[in-house]
């Protein structure tokens, strides 16, 4: 293939990943803004009772009483997972209809970590994703569909990975005349805009490529944890292959202790109730992370017999679950204080020019050829003829032509 | 394409710096606190920077 040949071809691509993706990614990318500040516009937006301010060393109610409350609130669901909240005395509760039914009936309960309180009664999963950060985020990760949804946006995610690749080919014999950052604001309109496009794309390949690798990842997550459940937890569970699950469960609260003294060093966060699907029917799974900055991202399982109260597996993730749980702060930007957000949200405006500008660039293109065939058509009686060393003209100059807005 | 090393760095030189900062931006708040946020928050700063600062520097005189 020659090395025009070879353009036209990443050429080709460029156009046609960006064109099919550009669309999703808009959406992605404006719903993503405020989905950085999700957790202060929670907070700010958070419904129901403050919790208490206590003194210092006031012990925190058990987490049995709490899903007692629950219980009774509810007496014919299930708990199917409690979460402790790391920057407010709060934890979650939540319950659905079945351990089995749609995902999208589960709601929590909001409770005082001090006093057992019940602060806030939330609606289920289904009615939350017509609040504003509940559509922000349906947009953005699965278009309301659940994982349909999911694996479409991320296939999107991928394309928006093969353009960002075939943009950076075709930037070379772009800039091969011209300085870095030039930007020729004084010819044409289309002529700015293609600088632009080529200069923001640039500056912004790292952030872009890492945000849209760790986005695909994100969107593959229920596969991913399958594929885990499907095979190491399996082996890590086969004692308890064909068992009855137990009719009496052991305390959460004595399940939660056994946990922390089998991974030292490590925080709970939460824990899966026994039948919820991210645990087994025989265990609670409780989530614990690192207490480093690095091991703080790394969630590691454990298993505790929902009978006896004793730990039965510490499961270390396997790389693809490492690999899945470091693409979350990667992609959020959340790990770096307010700050980090701050930059997230202008790369992430940015990254709105380079695709606007790309989607005019194509457009403007398109129109302006147009203009030159009706043109052309007119003038000539032959229009054939004249299309034909038009084109040979424009490949002709070769380079220059892409330059100034492709073939 | 034969291209000489000086054109190379001329086209890739500072895509390259850019993006090996923005690698380091990422990381650093990753692995590290405090001291590692603000090595985090400058080097992701520089690609933003660069790419406003040549979008609206005043237009050079021809």
């Amino acid at each position: 293939m020659t090395a025009a040949a070879s353009l036209k071809t990443w050429y080709w691509w460029h156009k046609w990943t960006s064109l099919v993706c550009t669309v999703f990614l808009l959406i992605i990318c404006i719903t993503g803004l405020p989905l950085v500040f999700h957790e202060e516009i929670d907070h700010w937006l958070e419904e129901g009772k403050p919790y208490a301010v206590v003194d210092e060393g006031t012990p925190r109610a058990p987490v049995d009483r709490l899903m007692a409350s629950a219980r009774t609130q509810y007496p014919d669901e299930v708990v199917e997972f409690v979460f402790f909240d790391e920057d407010h005395p709060t934890v979650y509760v939540g319950m659905s209809p079945s351990h089995t039914g749609d995902p999208k009936l589960t709601h929590y309960m909001r409770f005082d970590a001090h006093t057992g309180e019940m602060l806030h009664d939330a609606p289920t999963a289904r009615e939350e994703q017509f609040t504003f950060m509940g559509m922000m985020f349906a947009l953005h990760v699965d278009l309301f569909t659940g994982l349909p949804g999911q694996l479409f946006l991320g296939f999107m995610g991928l394309l928006f990975v093969i353009a960002i690749v075939s943009g950076v080919v075709l930037y070379g014999p772009f800039m091969k005349k011209l300085d870095f950052g030039t930007v020729r604001k004084e010819r044409s309109r289309r002529l700015k805009w293609l600088d632009l496009h080529n200069l923001l794309g640039i500056v912004l390949l790292g952030w872009m490529t890492v945000v849209g690798v760790t986005g695909v990842i994100n969107e593959l997550s229920r596969p991913l944890f399958g594929l885990w459940q499907a095979t190491d937890l399996v082996e890590l569970t086969s004692s308890y292959h064909g068992a009855e699950p137990p009719q009496r469960l052991a305390s959460a609260d004595a399940a939660l202790r056994a946990a922390a003294r089998a991974v030292p060093y490590h925080r709970v966060i939460s824990f899966s109730h026994p039948g919820n699907m991210f645990a087994t029917p025989h265990h609670y799974m409780v989530w614990t992370r690192g207490d480093t900055p690095f091991t703080s991202h790394l969630i590691v399982p454990v298993l505790v017999d929902a009978a006896t109260a004793e730990v039965t597996a510490v499961a270390r993730p396997p790389w693809y679950l490492a690999m899945l749980a470091l693409s979350q702060p990667l992609h959020f930007g959340d790990y770096g204080g307010l700050p980090l957000k701050i930059l997230w949200v202008l790369l992430d405006l940015l990254t709105i020019v380079v695709l606007a500008s790309g989607l005019y660039l194509w457009w403007a293109r398109r129109k302006a050829t147009d203009a030159r065939v009706a043109q052309l058509t007119q003038r000539q009686r032959q229009p054939q003829a004249a299309l034909a060393k038009a084109t040979h003209a424009r490949e002709g100059s070769g380079s220059g032509a892409i330059a100034g807005g492709g073939p | 394409m034969t291209l000489h090393r000086s054109s190379f760095k001329k086209v890739w030189g500072a895509p390259i710096a850019l993006a090996a900062l923005t690698c380091i931006g990422l990381l650093s708040a990753l692995l590290g606190a405090e001291t590692w946020h603000w090595v985090s928050w400058l080097c992701l700063a520089i690609p933003l920077v660069t790419g406003l600062g040549y979008w609206l520097r005043p237009r050079k005189k021809a």
